[in-house]
């Protein structure tokens, strides 16, 4: 049966675990397997035979979660944007029976962005979070060396810290704290994150699905210092991000001057479900002759043509959607800093509605709806 | 030298019931303008995708004018309000990336019996186009 | 191969020369435009550009350090609706060249008003180590190739041999370097297209007597470099897949080369012989209900998601192997440094060398896939009539 996504009548609950959080996450999404709650878990796991390679599985074996097992829950790598996996599963035909996932405040705000668009059903879907500290990007687990960065990493996130290596649209993220996960696991700030565990039921479901989970409930509200701090270090940071993406036709040009036109920003951001894409389709095929008469009206143009078109196109398309996951930044093979400027324009175009990507299922996505009276200056 | 004066290229997409209608009454009544704006006729200023928007700066235009009823008056009720909101959103991706478009993008409202509007605007909007010079894009190679 | 050819002055080197040649073509209205590589206005960067401005081959470069986009790939883009009306010089490398001629063989290309003109190839840089620092990757990559070192260009072109007209003989006109003597290329005629271009530029001599000892003896001297180093190249390349071949045997070492793939489908997207406007793997067809994951997930203990990995690139080998012309483009385009671009040359070789065809070479070739004989291939299929007529016999 169809359930929201939030509950205004249920008050958060919050539970005390005397793990450290992977033990407990581990634990939690193991239990949920073998005790039949859920029938799978989308999760990260390991790939491969051991020198690096992780991707989401969905997992049905409950020995996958425990210590040896190939699941890595909380391993700060996204090599897929879940929220868009997340669609793939449910965009055929809505689950039947419960499944969990463990995903990113960007990935959850990004599947329920994709609800919105009738790409996907929220329904059975169990989703736990946490407040996040970035991932790494997608080179750096080249041969594995992920691992090597772990330790460092986990304790800048007990300090609340990011790392310098982090992807940049992390460290200028804005919406680490996740809405609308049935369970938040708390782990930015959390001193003790190898011995303790702090999980945040926010739903009715979530409290369902956590009724064996071995904790004490607390009353006190967690502490928000750290949470602050990061978020006000990020805001900085990405003050310095998008001041350092040049801005001008000459600069765009710059940038994209190295794009090759694989598209893949395209093909892995979240928000761009479309089966052929505008840009893909023979709409921008273009026959001889477009590139003739380009050639005689300039002198000269580039082939294969439309690279900054494309660009813009898709900014048109889906700005007021982009959650700034970075994926489009990380899969770039001209390292061009694709998520900077699409996070920028993005947040831009979605001040304009006021509107934040994924903050609520039931809150209209700005360019499919209107008001009688507004945007009196635009009209002239 | 011959100095040749910069005469604008206007792309103007104008809904069928209204605005197309008045540019028909203006023409018919004989009313002078610029000839500077080239009409691609719509059903409804909400047929106008950004990305016809795009498309005509990218081939050369100098400016782009959407143009339509007056909200309340669409003929399918509400493509003007939706055409709103996507010029509001194309002028904040310009405005942000800096490219000095959103003054070369203009969306006005022109019912069918006001000619004479559509007279003025067009004459004013070939003014502001003529001020700003040729669009940076339209000799871009690299685009 | 007519082996018709001219003797380039390149004193400024080849690169000036040739820059020099195609304005004066463009000057004497034998061509209307050219698409080659030119320099990206933030110099760090390489991309095609169809010009017919002479002033813009300042900053073009036939035989640049990298390839970020396949020059068949630009043809096929420019010509897939049909042959335009202008003639245009395609300056490309062989590879690029070859990957052209199977688009047009795949009717993704028209190739009546292109003329293809390559150059000698000692191969690209990685696109990623360019990227890195290009002005490094300039002085890098000008070392190497003017010294015909492979050491630092793309795994696929360390193992290439098919660098000239005359291994992979498509083109109209090819300039040859290798085995040249300082200050000097030839330009040869491989197609009768080409030998009217030599015609119309004053190159061709219009009777065989009066072709000069000098120009015999150079391209004696470059046609004798170029089979050396090929044969070489040809053996390196053997020896290299066969151990690359043992690397993957098995679907386990194939899984593990494959570990860190995100699916993003870089790899089909560079791929110059990879056409289809919705790519099989992306269509709906792979698009289940979720019982159909879940079940898989249920019989596997987990499923990767999304999932169909190594299908998709079997699937695609599948689809495109007999036409790959080993340009490692999608190697470069590889967010997760996957050998892609090694094991799909492994893969086209090996199935090239099968049906009997190597892609690129000629028009006349047809694909195998679409045409056959009566009488061939019968290793493949003679288990099946053994066992067909031992059945037979024993039904008798």
């Amino acid at each position: 049966m169809p359930e929201e996504a939030t509950s205004s009548t249920f008050a958060s609950e919050r539970l005390h675990i005397n793990k450290g959080a992977e033990e407990t996450v581990r634990e939690l999404l193991r239990s949920l397997l073998e005790s039949g709650k859920v029938d799978a878990v989308l999760a990260l796991g390991r790939t491969g035979n051991g020198s690096g390679g992780v991707a989401y599985s969905l997992f049905r074996d409950p020995a996958a979660f425990e210590a040896d097992g190939d699941a890595v829950p909380l391993l700060p790598f996204m090599p897929a944007n879940a929220g868009g996996l997340l669609s793939r599963l449910t965009l055929e035909g809505a689950l039947d029976e419960p499944v969990a996932a463990m995903i990113r405040p960007c990935e959850l705000r990004a599947f329920v962005e994709l609800v919105k668009l009738s790409q996907g059903s929220l329904d059975n879907v169990l989703l736990i979070s946490s407040t996040c500290g970035g991932v790494y990007p997608l080179d750096a687990d080249i041969d594995g060396r992920l691992e090597e960065k772990l330790p460092e990493y986990w304790e800048g996130v007990a300090r609340g810290e990011l790392s310098d290596d982090a992807r940049p649209t992390c460290r200028a993220c804005q919406h680490f704290v996740p809405e609308g996960a049935d369970i938040t696991v708390a782990l930015l700030g959390e001193a003790d994150l190898d011995t303790e565990c702090t999980l945040q039921l926010n739903t009715e479901r979530g409290a369902t699905f956590a009724s064996e989970v071995e904790g004490t409930p607390i009353s006190e509200k967690p502490k928000s210092e750290a949470i602050d701090r990061s978020q006000s270090e990020r805001e900085a940071f990405r003050e310095e991000l998008f001041a350092g993406v040049g801005v001008g036709l000459k600069d765009l040009i710059h940038t994209f001057g190295r794009c090759i036109g694989c598209h893949g920003c395209k093909t892995v951001c979240p928000i761009c479900y479309c089966h052929l894409c505008y840009f893909d389709s023979q709409n921008c095929e273009r026959p001889t002759g477009y590139y003739e008469g380009e050639l005689v009206r300039k002198g000269g143009l580039r082939v294969p043509s439309d690279t900054v078109y494309f660009q813009l196109g898709r900014m048109a398309h889906m700005a007021v959607s982009c959650v700034g996951c970075g994926m489009c930044t990380d899969v770039c093979p001209a390292d061009i800093p694709v998520s900077t400027l699409f996070s920028k324009v993005g947040a831009a175009a979605q001040a304009v509605f006021d509107y934040e990507p994924g903050r609520d299922v039931a809150e209209e996505i700005p360019l499919r709806t209107f008001e009688e009276e507004e945007f009196a200056q635009v009209a002239t | 030298m011959e100095e040749q004066e910069f005469q604008p290229a206007i792309v103007g997409f104008l809904c069928n019931w209204c605005t197309y209608a008045a540019a028909d009454s203006a023409g018919v009544s004989r009313f002078k303008m610029p000839p500077s704006v080239m009409v691609v006729r719509v059903m409804c200023s909400g047929r106008v995708d950004p990305l016809f928007v795009l498309t005509a700066f990218f081939l050369g235009a100098d400016g782009v004018l959407i143009s339509g009823c007056w909200p309340g008056q669409c003929h399918y009720q509400v493509g003007n309000l939706q055409a709103r909101r996507r010029t509001a959103l194309l002028k904040s991706i310009f405005d942000t990336l800096g490219l000095e478009l959103e003054d070369r993008l203009r969306l006005s409202w022109i019912s069918s019996s006001e000619a004479p509007r559509f007279v003025r605007v067009v004459k004013a909007f070939d003014r502001q186009i003529t001020d700003l010079g040729p669009s940076p894009i339209r000799d871009e190679l690299f685009l | 191969m007519s082996g018709n050819g001219a003797m380039l002055a390149a004193e400024d080197g080849v690169e000036a020369a040739l820059i020099g040649w195609l304005k004066e073509t463009l000057n004497k209205d034998i061509f209307d435009a050219l698409l080659m590589p030119v320099r990206t206005p933030a110099g760090d960067s390489f991309a095609y550009l169809l010009l017919q401005d002479p002033a813009i081959l300042d900053g073009a470069s036939p035989l640049p350090p990298v390839m970020p986009v396949q020059g068949g790939k630009a043809i096929g883009r420019l010509t897939m609706h049909g042959d335009g009306s202008k003639r245009i010089a395609a300056v490309v490398r062989p590879c690029e060249a070859r990957a052209a001629i199977e688009l047009a063989k795949l009717e993704q290309a028209h190739l009546d008003n292109v003329y293809l003109i390559t150059l000698d190839c000692s191969g690209v840089l990685p696109l990623a180590d360019y990227l890195e620092d290009p002005v490094a990757g300039a002085d890098r990559f000008r070392e190497a190739s003017s010294a015909w070192d492979r050491s630092p260009m793309r795994p696929t072109c360390q193992i290439c041999d098919r660098f000239s007209i005359r291994q992979a003989p498509g083109s109209d006109l090819h300039v040859g370097t290798l085995g040249c003597a300082d200050g000097t290329a030839v330009l040869v005629a491989g197609s009768p297209k080409g030998e009217r271009i030599l015609e119309q530029m004053g190159m061709r001599a219009e009777d065989e007597t009066k072709r000069t000892d000098a120009l015999d003896a150079a391209l004696a001297a470059w046609g004798t470099r170029v089979d050396e180093v090929g044969d070489a190249q040809t053996e390196r390349r053997r020896e290299v897949q066969r151990e690359l071949q043992e690397t993957i045997a098995g679907a386990e070492k194939l899984l593990d080369v494959f570990r860190s793939c995100i699916n993003c489908h870089n790899c089909q997207r560079a791929c110059p012989v990879c056409y289809c406007r919705q790519c099989y793997f992306e269509s709906g067809a792979l698009k289940l209900p979720p019982e159909n994951y879940l079940a898989r997930a249920e019989r596997k203990g987990a499923l990767r998601f999304p999932p169909d990995t190594l299908l998709f690139h079997i699937g695609r080998a599948s689809h495109m192997a007999i036409s790959c012309v080993s340009c490692g483009a999608c190697e470069d385009a590889c967010p997760t440094a996957i050998p892609v671009g090694q094991v799909f040359s492994l893969l086209g070789e090996r199935a090239q060398e099968a049906l009997g065809y190597v892609a690129g070479v000629s028009l006349e070739d047809p694909l195998p896939l679409v045409s056959y004989e009566m009488d061939e291939l019968h290793d493949v299929e003679q288990p099946y009539v053994e066992t067909y007529r031992n059945q037979e016999v024993q039904d008798a």
